[in-house]
């Protein structure tokens, strides 16, 4: 039997309940992100879904999933879900740092947020106990800061102290705000650290003493055994032991997969940001992201200044190591050319609370249209309220924009605050002139810093993920890495699904591999250890055995991946309501039209196979290709009877 | 040996008198410094193998296991430290066992090791103070937690992962978890050892190699 416990806060009234989550439904939802994703659809059954998400009637749930922290090895992330206030459709984001473990040993597995707090508060969660205390102290400074502050409020008993807390950009209601898990893992996308911010919720501090309950401990240990073994022998998670997901940045330029100068390229310029060099002269130590986990693919850095020629600028400066999007978005839109300034980028996008690709997006936009003299000097002024170079890889000149972006205090903030796509929607209003073709971004307009016209599915993922552009949703590791084994697995001893030449099964591959990543994510484990063997770890089959081991709960791979698609379901449901439709998973029209140029694949646009993709996605998923909504015989097939009544009395339910 | 330990014939726990000669223990735990990743998973297989109702808890574990940065170590002299407490076995007799005034301690018959019987143990804590190491702890529930080597096969080692060589020069790489069952030399030869030189497999080569991954068209 699996029985969790949920934590409801109401932040208006200050009333707090805790409540027990049935059996039933970690039946239907497994777990974490699945469940996640039922409380915020319960509390828009109650509450208007069309509100403004910075309004007090928007939902913050944190979750964390049945196998976090049992010693599976499979690491620890803990999911946050609300309606997003930088895009207005469906929001999460996952995030380790060692807040979702001791969430679990404090007694509770999902806290609900709802109403919006008359003053600056933090909420402090002790073995059971919850309470809501006063913030005035921690408001204005930065998620470092604030956590430092809380450890030493707080102490080490019961237990260590772990927090969740948002930064400057939070508290100012920045659209792409995240939230910082234990000051340095950040639930970035979708703009989580904004609703807390409109809540007045500056952080959540936990401590706890308690223990899980492991429905068969003997099987987990067995199970987490063979998992280590595996995992141990295997060579290519032994590099990525040392280097992360830097050794992404190599594996990019050869097959030319980065986003460069906002994506006018596709190749990082310059030698010296390569994940050699930073093992070489940065790295410190490893250590989790974390807990619980074989990989332990973080580390920290610390700057002696010798480093690089820009490092003594940033001597005695340490963080943890920038992960490859940090690193993308740094190096890559921003064409920012050295290790020490990418690592600062990154420590200071976290200090402030902010998501790095909607902020480097933003900032590349603006430097390419200077680049190309579209805007003057006086418009940059304008923007700025002071002359500002934007040049390419001026660490300087990033600097000020992302402390302007966090305290919004300009014309710039003001409109991209949102992201790239707002911004330049607003920009372009504003100046009657039309830059939408400079901007980058995917479904909701959020903007992801990988090149992927190439990569079919990749670009299929950009235009449906639930929660705007983003490559975490179903990750399209088949085509890009030319995966002939797992397609002929998955479809049938076909192999079209890993020639990404063709559109063929590039839809399907999404559709599965969002199923699948469903699954990781409602586990509450990380996603790594499945994408660096995904023929060995397949959520379905290998993780099956740990599912049932903790929960008591039996299913076979098929039933699963119902699941998954149950949950993926669920998402799509919400933002049908909120009235996306098929034109809505769309991407920008560089991405489409505008050819790459260098790499292994120039000439590529994603216009070729873009609309035969999709129809192959809404097919495999049973979705209606002309509005790309949902049908209520797929929907009772996977029991979702009572989401799809919701649907049809609102007209988001495809017809049939 | 003068004084033969006092068999209980239904589980096995050896009973010395008091004063009598407690035989070492030869095979304990040592961690290599700078090695762990504080993934506690260690920490999660101590609390889970000693737990009869299946119940994970850090707070049981008798080992702790952790990254302090502010703390400074042999090898990282400005912060980034390594803690790792873990019970010596200390020889004869060990002192947790010498001071505790009801002789809850048996000796585990196959590891020699020192054990508290938690039946007769009452809880007064004697034991902590005494212990030299301060690895004696106190679960939040009064418990008191020493390490018994999971009767000679420990899970906490079982349950550590290999872990790359830290701090290194570039291109060279060692196999080794952090946590190691030896006796001491074995152990020192361990540590002596000189990391395997050996080009460095990125994830891209390794998956290429594997014949996993193509990068062509």
């Amino acid at each position: 039997m699996m029985e969790s416990r949920l934590l409801r806060v109401n932040l208006t009234t200050g009333e707090m309940r805790a409540e027990t989550l049935p059996h039933a439904l970690f039946e239907r939802w497994v777990g974490g992100s699945g469940i996640n994703n039922w409380l915020m659809w319960e509390h828009f059954l109650e509450h208007d879904i069309h509100c403004d998400p910075r309004s007090p009637d928007n939902v913050f749930v944190f979750g964390v999933g049945p196998l976090a922290g049992t010693g599976s090895g499979s690491g620890v992330k803990g999911r946050i879900t609300f309606k997003s206030p930088s895009y207005g459709i469906f929001g999460d984001s996952a995030a380790g740092g060692k807040f979702p473990y001791m969430v679990r040993f404090a007694g509770f597995d999902h806290i609900v947020v709802t109403g919006r707090a008359p003053r600056p508060v933090y909420l402090y969660i002790c073995d059971g106990n919850a309470v809501l205390c006063d913030a005035s102290h921690l408001w204005g400074r930065s998620t470092g800061e604030t956590h430092a502050l809380l450890q030493q409020e707080l102490g080490d008993y019961p237990s260590h102290t772990h927090t969740l807390t948002i930064g400057v950009s939070g508290e100012n209601l920045v659209g792409m705000a995240g939230v910082i898990s234990d000051a340095s893992r950040i639930h970035a996308r979708g703009g989580g650290g904004c609703v807390m911010g409109s809540k007045n919720l500056k952080a959540i501090a936990v401590q706890g003493s308690g223990g899980i309950k492991v429905h068969n401990p003997q099987g987990m240990l067995k199970w987490s055994a063979d998992f280590r073994r595996r995992i141990d022998a295997n060579e290519a998670i032994y590099g990525f032991k040392r280097r992360g997901t830097l050794g992404a940045v190599e594996m990019y330029q050869h097959i030319g997969s980065h986003f460069w100068r906002n994506n006018q390229g596709c190749l990082f310029r310059g030698d010296e940001v390569r994940s050699d060099n930073w093992v070489r002269k940065y790295h410190k130590y490893s250590e989790v992201c974390s807990a619980d986990c074989f990989i332990a693919c973080d580390g920290r850095y610390k700057l002696d200044g010798s480093e690089s020629p820009k490092a003594a600028k940033y001597a005695g400066e340490s963080f943890r190591r920038p992960e490859y999007l940090t690193t993308a978005s740094a190096a890559g839109a921003l064409d920012v050319r050295d290790w020490a300034e990418v690592a600062h980028w990154g420590k200071l996008t976290n200090e402030y609370g902010m998501d790095n690709q909607d902020l480097s997006c933003s900032i590349s936009f603006l430097m390419e249209l200077k680049e190309k003299d579209l805007i003057s000097d006086r418009d940059v002024a304008e923007l700025f309220g002071r002359s500002q170079r934007l040049e390419w890889g001026n660490m300087e000149d990033i600097e000020a924009c992302i402390h302007d972006m966090a305290t919004r205090s300009n014309l710039f903030a003001e409109l991209f605050n949102d992201g790239p796509y707002w911004g330049a929607l607003r920009y372009s209003q504003r100046k009657g002139q039309n830059f939408m073709k400079y901007a980058t971004y995917g479904k909701g307009g959020a903007s992801f810093t990988e090149e992927m016209r190439p990569f079919p599915t990749w670009m299929n993922n950009m235009a449906v993920a639930s929660r705007g552009a983003d490559h975490l949703k179903g990750i399209g590791l088949i085509e890009k890495f030319q995966r002939r084994d797992l397609s002929k697995r998955y479809f049938n001893g076909r192999t079209e699904a890993a020639d990404l030449t063709i559109p063929d099964l590039k839809g399907a591959s999404t559709a599965l591999i969002e199923n699948q990543v469903a699954l990781i994510n409602s586990y509450g484990v990380c996603l790594f250890h499945w994408m660096l063997d995904p023929a060995g770890f397949a959520p379905e089959e290998y993780y099956q055995p740990a599912f049932t081991e903790v929960t008591g709960i039996a299913r076979t791979p098929e039933e699963l991946m119902r699941d998954g698609e149950r949950i993926c379901n669920l998402e799509k449901a919400f933002n049908s309501r909120l009235g996306l439709r098929r034109e809505h998973d769309t991407i920008c029209e560089r991405w489409m039209y505008e050819p790459t140029t260098e790499g292994m694949y120039p000439g590529s646009v994603a216009a070729n196979m873009f609309e035969p993709v999709l129809d192959e996605y809404y097919e495999w998923r049973g979705w209606d290709r002309t509005t790309g909504l949902q049908r209520r015989d797929r929907m009772e097939a996977l029991g979702l009877g009572d989401v799809a009544d919701v649907l049809a009395a609102e007209g988001a339910l495809a017809r049939e | 040996m003068s004084n033969p330990p006092q068999k209980e014939l239904v589980t096995g726990q050896q009973w010395y008198a008091p004063g009598a000669e407690i035989p070492d223990v030869d095979q304990k735990l040592y961690a290599l410094q700078n090695q762990c990743t504080d993934c506690n998973v260690c920490e999660i297989a101590c609390s889970l193998v000693h737990s009869p109702e299946g119940e994970l808890n850090p707070l049981l574990s008798r080992i702790r296991i952790s990254h302090a940065p502010s703390v400074n170590s042999r090898k990282a002299t400005h912060g980034f430290g390594f803690i790792s407490a873990i019970c010596h076995h200390c020889g004869n007799p060990p002192p947790c066992a010498e001071v505790c005034p009801v002789d809850a301690f048996y000796y585990d018959p196959k590891t020699n090791v020192a054990v508290i019987a938690q039946d007769k143990c009452i809880q007064c804590m004697e034991c902590v103070p005494a212990c030299p190491f301060d690895v004696v702890f106190v679960a939040p529930d009064g418990e008191l937690l020493k390490c018994d080597l999971c009767g000679g096969e420990p899970a906490c080692v079982e349950a550590c992962a290999t872990r790359p060589e830290m701090n290194n020069a570039g291109k060279q790489y060692t196999r080794a978890p952090v946590l190691f069952h030896a006796d001491a030399k074995a152990f020192r030869s361990v540590m002596q050892q000189k990391p395997e030189k050996r080009d460095e497999v990125g994830m891209m080569q390794a998956m290429l190699e594997r014949g996993e991954i193509s990068s062509s068209a």
